[in-house]
């Protein structure tokens, strides 16, 4: 058994360590909120834009831009969003972890030169870059909350990768926030643009349950505009124009709020691990004060055996 | 008629307006009660509401879309 002073300062050094897991818990629980809240404020706006772009989709004889143009698969672009930061359990690892599947069913190695990947986040660009020559481009510092001026520089790369042909497909390996305790795992495609797949992501943004899917549920939906009523439309300059520019902003948004989830995702598995980190470290400092009480006991019940000895002895 | 701004970090406003002066790609327009369905860029500029109670709102806008659907409520995407 350790001597009273080295348990003394075990259970000093475990108390410190709840101390700061639980502050990092309860800050991550905070930051977790705040994202939420900021993808579900775009909301109305993703739901516009959509609105947009339906009734642009409803006219006959548009030659549809670049950017929303269907062509022939060759390159793929595959793109990873991680965390920056460690402390967040199993976040990064369910991602790669997933990623390698893919990898794994596809056959694909990573040097096949019809996959480039983009790393988002410092985790999947560590991985990336050792694994892979054909990194894209790795983006960093996407930070607790992202905002749109972070977010510009990787939607510009992508869009003009696409518009450019270096790739003709862009699938993003990224986390859903369920719930604050469920995050899953979601692998989408957000090039070329395609009218299902926004509209899919827009519904996601709202949590399965918990205070934000309650509020979510009161307002945003699509409007229906139908074909006879899209002819009624003025459209200015002309659509192909809006077309274009509406296109490079369905997929800033997208990136945007897919960046938005995975924030909040982080935040959340941050809090549980946290947590646990915390609970363990009580557990922890439970045991040792057994331990420590007992070893002071025994200690006394020695020197009393010794007095008691001694004054035997004396006798 | 009603009228919606939102950018992607909040709502910038909402509700009741009698008059929206705004700049467009092809020029500046005021849209009324009534308003052909329209849909169309807007360029840098600052946007003047007028609402219900004659009271006047700005917004700056850098750029953004602008919808007037057949119900004429306007909607209007913008980047601050």
């Amino acid at each position: 058994m350790d001597s009273l002073q080295n348990i003394k300062r075990r259970i000093k050094g475990i108390g410190n360590i709840n101390q700061i897991t639980k502050a990092m818990e309860l800050v991550a629980a905070t930051k977790m909120r705040r994202s939420q809240e900021l993808a579900l404020t775009s909301r109305p706006y993703a739901f516009a834009a959509l609105d947009f772009l339906a009734t642009l989709s409803q006219l006959d004889g548009v030659v549809l831009p670049a950017i929303l143009e269907q062509r022939p698969i060759e390159k793929k672009l595959v793109v990873l969003v991680t965390s920056d930061k460690g402390l967040c359990g199993s976040f990064n690892s369910a991602i790669i972890r997933e990623f390698e599947r893919f990898l794994k069913k596809n056959s694909i190695s990573f040097k096949d030169p019809a996959y480039a990947f983009l790393a988002i986040g410092q985790k999947a660009g560590q991985y990336l870059e050792r694994r892979t020559k054909n990194l894209a481009g790795k983006f960093t510092r996407v930070g607790d909350y992202t905002t749109l001026e972070q977010i510009k520089p990787v939607a510009d790369k992508v869009v003009a990768g696409f518009l450019n042909k270096e790739w003709d497909e862009v699938m993003v390996f990224s986390t859903q926030f369920r719930s604050a305790l469920k995050q899953d795992v979601l692998t989408r495609k957000i090039l070329p643009v395609s009218f299902e797949n926004l509209k899919k992501s827009a519904q996601d943004i709202v949590p399965e349950t918990g205070k934000f899917a309650e509020i979510a549920r009161e307002g945003g939906t699509l409007i229906h505009t139908d074909k006879k009523e899209a002819k009624e439309y003025i459209i200015e300059p002309s659509p192909e124009v809006i077309l274009n520019e509406l296109g490079a902003h369905l997929v800033l948004m997208e990136i945007y709020h897919m960046i938005l989830e995975a924030n909040a995702s982080e935040h959340a598995a941050r809090r549980v691990a946290m947590k646990n980190a915390s609970d363990n470290a009580e557990g922890l400092a439970a045991d040792l004060t057994l331990i420590y009480n007992k070893s002071r006991q025994a200690s006394i019940t020695k020197e009393i055996i010794e007095i008691v000895a001694g004054a035997e002895v004396m006798n | 008629m009603k009228l919606s701004v939102y950018s992607l970090k909040k709502i910038l406003y909402q509700g009741e307006a009698s008059s929206i002066n705004c700049q467009t790609v092809s020029g500046e327009i005021t849209i009324l009660e009534h308003h052909r369905p329209l849909l169309s860029m807007l360029k840098e500029g600052v946007l003047r509401i007028l609402d219900g109670k004659k009271q006047e709102h700005f917004l700056p806008v850098k750029s953004g879309f602008l919808e007037v659907n057949k119900d004429s409520q306007v909607r209007m995407i913008v980047e601050e």
